[in-house]
Order: structure tokens, then sequence, then C-alpha cells
């Protein structure tokens, strides 16, 4: 661990905070599917509770935003307020392929465009919609990303990495990130 | 439950609107004026039994934009009032007074289409941005985006 060792209270907050992430699902202009797919991940059959991940109704109780869609344009100040809700350290998955680039959505007269033009983004799902194992997956790789954040003291060394053109890859997942 | 109404009723009850056609087994059509749809909602409510509002469609078919007010009732019939708006003024009396539902009808068809309902409580946006600009209604078939003009809902400050 880098920095300067962190208090009691501190740790195991951190702690809890990779031990049981609270999500929360925010539609910001889907179709739907990858909506109905994060509640497959919450349903008895992926049962995502039992790695401690809960689905949260208010984003102030939320560690990790799941942003479904390309984002309209009377979401987008929405989506921004949401977000800015949230307490620190945040972090936002953008689900599907409409979250990532707009998909067929981009370009409508109503479409502000991605997720990543209005919040900053951490992790990217492909997929149309996603499969439930696909974004459990995506919700572990962010687990894996706070957790190297913790070590490191925050999210500026991606932004370094991200500035130098330089790909890190996060232990323990095997992804890159920042590319 | 019952029995569907007849062609002969409805032509019966509203035949000072307009002719009455059977274009389904339940659905009964009546092409009426602009002038006369309050009257009309009015008789297919009162002698037609017709309790409920299915919903107020709009379509534009270039030279002028057509209203389609969808009644039903108890008898499960659909009657459906169709009156025709012209293009150049689009304006039709609101019957929101009379059936409560249709001011969220009313509402979304005058931010899509542009048709002004006289007598509408609150004729506000509904599915646009609050920041999309006056005179452009995205669902007529001549409205295309201009890229000069800012259509609003930008990635706020910060982002």
């Amino acid at each position: 661990m880098t920095g300067e060792r962190q208090s009691l209270s501190q740790r195991i907050a951190n702690w809890a905070r990779v031990k049981s992430p609270w999500v929360t699902v925010f539609n910001s202009g889907a179709c739907n599917a990858c909506d109905i797919e994060i509640i497959a991940c919450l349903m008895p059959r992926f049962d995502v509770e039992r790695f401690g991940i809960l689905a949260k109704g208010s984003p102030r109780h939320a560690d990790i935003l799941i942003v479904t869609g390309a984002v309209t344009r009377k979401q987008a100040s929405r989506l921004r307020r949401i977000w800015e809700q949230m307490p620190e350290p945040k972090y936002v998955i953008a689900c599907g392929a409409c979250g990532a680039g707009g998909g067929v959505f981009q370009g409508l007269y109503h479409v502000v465009g991605d997720v990543g033009t209005v919040i900053p983004v951490d992790m990217y799902v492909a997929g149309c919609p996603p499969r439930p194992d696909e974004i459990i997956n995506a919700v572990v790789a962010c687990l894996n990303l706070m957790k190297e954040d913790l070590a490191r003291g925050g999210k500026e060394w991606r932004k370094k990495a991200e500035d130098t053109g330089r790909k890190e890859t996060a232990p323990g997942t095997g992804a890159e990130v920042n590319v | 439950m019952t029995a569907l109404l007849t062609m002969e009723q409805v032509s019966g009850a509203l035949r000072e609107y307009g002719p009455a056609e059977q274009v389904r087994k339940n659905r009964i059509r009546v092409n009426t004026d602009p002038q006369k749809i309050l009257s009309a909602i009015k008789a297919a409510q009162q002698f037609l039994d017709c309790d409920h509002l299915i919903l107020i469609s709009c379509t534009d078919d270039t030279g002028s934009f057509g209203l389609t007010y969808h009644l039903t009732g108890p008898h499960r019939t659909v009657i459906s009032l169709a009156v025709s708006v012209p293009r150049e003024s689009p304006q039709v009396f609101s019957v929101s007074d009379i059936l409560p539902p249709a001011a969220i009808y009313e509402r979304q068809i005058h931010d899509l289409f542009g048709i002004v309902f006289s007598g509408h409580p609150g004729l506000t946006r509904l599915m646009l941005n609050e920041d999309w600009p006056d005179g452009e209604y995205p669902l007529r078939k001549d409205w295309k985006p201009n890229k000069a003009n800012s259509y609003g809902g930008a990635a706020p400050e910060g982002a």
C-alpha cells in the first residue's frame, strides 16, 4: 500500500465497501433490455446478493451506478444530478452497446450521446443486452478497480495512465483500464 | 358482459356527427368535424355508454393532421371518432374537461405535433426536454433536425 497509513475506521469502511458494494440502476433512455438483464442478476437464478452486491433504491446509498442506455436530452441533466448525489468514492458502469457509444440510438434528435459525455465512466460492458454473468463480471472487475484505487490512494493514477497513453493492467482482473 | 354495439346503434346515436363505418367486428369509426368533437364525445358517453378513453392518436398525412379519439365502455366496442385538423391552423377544442384522462394525451400531441388544444388547463411539455426550442415538432413528417439549431439537453457543466 502506498501513501500514508489510513485510520482504522477508514480501513473498515474500505473493507466493507469492497466486500459488499451497493449498486443502483439508472435508465437514461434504454430500451429496457439491459434493465431486464440487471433484474435477472438480482433474481434467484444469478442472485448477486449472495456475493454481497445489493441493489439500492437511492443513489445516495450506492457505491456503483449502473447506467443503461444512451442518454436522452431529457435525462442528461437528471443523470448528472443523480451522479452528483452519490457519495465518494463512486463508480459508474455503462451497460450495453448504447451506454458505450449510443448504439442504435446514436444521432437521433432526442439523444445527447453515450454515458461518457455526461459523467465519467469507469467500466463499459459490451453486449446488446449484456448477459447477466457479464454484468456480474463487470461489477467484480469494478471491485478490483476499487481495490486498486484504494491501494493507490485515489483515481488519479488512472488519469495519468490515460494522459501518457500507457496501458496498465489492473491486478487480479487481467482487464486493461482506461485504454 | 353486455353484447357488442351494432352498427345501427352507433350510426343512430351519432348520425348528426358524420358517417359511421364498421372497420372491424368490435371497432366502429365515425368521421366527424373538429368543431363537433366535444358534442360527439358527449353523445357517445350519453347514448352509447362510452365511459372510457383508450387513447387519442395523431397522424400526419402531410396535408392535415388526423386525430382519432378511441372510446370504449362495458360493451367492449371501440368507437373511433376521427377528425381532420388543418395543417395551417392546427387548433382543436380540448376534451379534457369531459374526459380528464385526455389531458395527458393532448399534452403529448401538442409536444410532438404542435396541435393546440384550446381550453386545456396546462398545455406544457410532456416528453421533450424543457429547453427544446419552440416551434420544432419532431413527429411532423416535414420536420428535419437543423444542424445549426441547439436542441438543448446538452451535457451539463463540468462533464
